[in-house]
């Protein structure tokens, strides 16, 4: 998702990624296009919001850059590699939205079982165990079996197990699922600390104002395809000028009209579209001449909810 | 530690697994305490309940499981060969057999002795066929799970192998006189569990088809040995083909 002739390397790069599912002895028509010639790449220290409606293909996506699914078309490397090889998943982390572990197991032989796979010796998963116990608070679970697990618990083993090789993409699938508020601001600060060190993280979710505090680069995606990059809205989004003022509302809304539409008007009040931030000192000063005794102003930008709720009317 | 935990996992997957192996040791013990068989019959009884119906209850969703849960798409996108999962998780199929026999030979031996009665001539040849069958059947098993949904590889392959040797077995009954027959016959004894070579195996008939290599050829019940370790590889290779060239995620979100 970089400006365009940028020679950073690229964590994730897709090309043209078209996918299909069909159902066995289905004919074509019935044939489902869950992505459609999508583009795009991440680099390394980018949060990367993956938004859209149900059925909009963002699963999809992540499953492909994680190479548990095959593209009809198109192709994805991790850093550098094609995905699914053992390359790409040297520096791969996968959370899945509904992570499920072995019963009898307690997470510290989980953590130990996935430690082995990584390819860890003993000291090191012991190491690793003992720092997921205290970045991601499991103390009181790290012994109980998986089967007692709440989904909050289950939600904190699987990102444990994501982050165990310390990787340079993380893939998380609706990763806030079932955590409690302290959860959510220890699961914040720990990505936060992730993009810091250099590691590309690709979250899809559904929990926007969640991902609002985490990143300002989002992919919109609809019916299988990106709709907008709707990168750094923060900086550049449309908004809202929220103005008060003594009184005659109504009157210099007419005034100021013509040049800047006028959304909402009372006697002290008026909100008044913005379409970038550049705007807000010419928008005053026209308050001003007009005659308007203004008590305070304050922008209100458009949340990623709104962003993304103007995007689904759009796209309906 | 890779192949450890993949091992060790085969055995603590299921909170069932360890209740299997104590029914069926109390099945081989109670078998023997009732009926006081000669060796054949409990050689049988061993061959078929540790052989083929202790892989379908051990190997009963293996992979389906994982890839029904989703859990799969967790350890597949590890740094490692997938056919490393299947590969090991089959080892630990066949060390969990191999401990089970040793204990079952055991608990016989044991209550030979306190009865004072029976006879365990072969026993050892019985139990080395269970395990060969045991191997073949779980692989077979295995792959079968890669590609069927939740336990139902172990119900697919009990089907399979119930009406396949019982219509075939009808089939070569009825078809005795006709060419066709032989290869049949051929069709049931090679590709399929080497049930009826590992039996005459342990049965002491040894065989009655040789492996030949050219102008070579090994002994009869070496090459009853040989085949029911080529099955299990041919087996386990299409497993691992399928493992390793299948989608894991059904999300279609």
């Amino acid at each position: 998702m970089g400006p365009d002739g940028e020679t950073e390397p690229k964590t994730v790069e897709c090309r043209q990624l078209t996918k299909v599912f069909r159902r066995l002895l289905a004919g074509r028509a019935k044939a489902i296009y869950a992505l459609r010639e999508v583009s795009l790449s991440v680099h390394r220290g980018q949060i990367v919001g993956l938004i859209g409606p149900n059925g909009a293909g963002k699963s999809t996506l992540l499953n492909l850059i994680a190479g548990l699914i095959l593209p009809n078309e198109g192709h994805v490397t991790v850093c550098g590699h094609p995905a699914r090889s053992i390359a790409a998943r040297r520096g791969l982390g996968y959370m899945p939205e509904h992570p499920v572990f072995p019963g009898l197991y307690t997470a510290r032989a989980i953590l130990r079982y996935h430690g082995a796979l990584l390819g860890f010796s003993s000291n090191g998963i012991a190491r690793q165990t003992d720092r997921s116990i205290e970045q991601l608070q499991m103390q009181e679970f790290i012994d109980r079996p998986a089967s007692d697990f709440s989904q909050g618990m289950k939600q904190r083993l699987a990102l444990a197990i994501a982050m165990m090789n310390e990787p340079h993409l993380l893939l998380l699938d609706e990763p806030s699922n079932g955590l409690d508020p302290v959860g959510i601001i220890q699961l914040r600060d720990l990505l936060k600390q992730l993009r810091d060190s250099g590691a590309a993280i690709v979250i899809s979710s559904h929990r926007l104002g969640e991902l609002e505090k985490l990143t300002s680069d989002y992919i919109f995606m609809h019916r299988g395809r990106i709709v907008s990059f709707a990168d750094r809205i923060a900086a550049n989004q449309a908004g809202r000028l929220h103005v008060e003022l003594v009184s005659n509302g109504r009157q210099i809304a007419e005034n100021i009209g013509p040049r800047f539409p006028v959304l909402e008007t009372s006697d002290t009040t008026l909100v008044i579209a913005v379409r970038t931030p550049e705007e807000v000192p010419d928008i005053v000063s026209d308050l001003a001449r007009g005659g308007a005794r203004i008590m305070s102003v304050l922008p209100q930008r458009e949340s990623i909810e709104e962003v993304f709720l103007r995007l689904c009317k759009e796209g309906t | 530690m890779r192949a450890c935990e993949l091992m060790k996992e085969t055995f603590y997957r299921r909170t069932y697994i360890w209740i299997v192996h104590v029914v069926w040791l109390a099945l081989y013990g109670g078998f023997w305490w009732f009926f006081l068989p000669d060796m054949p019959e409990m050689g049988r009884f061993l061959f078929i309940w540790g052989g083929f119906f202790l892989a379908l209850a051990l190997s009963a969703g293996i992979f389906g499981d994982d890839i029904a849960s989703g859990r799969i798409c967790i350890l597949v996108t590890k740094p490692f060969w997938t056919g490393e999962l299947y590969i090991y998780r089959v080892l630990g199929l066949s060390l969990q057999a191999a401990v089970h026999l040793v204990l079952a030979g055991g608990l016989i031996l044991a209550l030979h002795a306190i009865m004072g009665k029976g006879n365990v001539d072969g026993l050892g040849v019985w139990l080395l066929a269970t395990w060969l069958l045991f191997n073949t059947c779980a692989a077979l098993s295995t792959s079968l799970s890669v590609i069927v949904g939740r336990a139902f590889n172990s119900l697919l392959l009990l089907v399979i192998i119930a009406t396949g040797y019982f219509t075939m077995g009808l089939m070569v009954t009825y078809l005795r006189q006709e060419a066709s027959s032989g290869v049949l016959a051929s069709f049931i004894r090679y590709p399929w569990p080497p049930f009826e070579l590992l039996y005459k195996l342990a049965a002491g008939e040894w065989g009655q088809y040789t492996l030949t290599v050219g102008k070579y050829s090994v002994t009869k019940s070496f090459a009853c040995v040989v085949h029911s370790l080529m099955l299990t590889l041919v087996y386990s290779i299409i497993g691992i083909l399928l493992l390793s060239r299948r989608e894991y995620s059904r999300v279609r979100d």
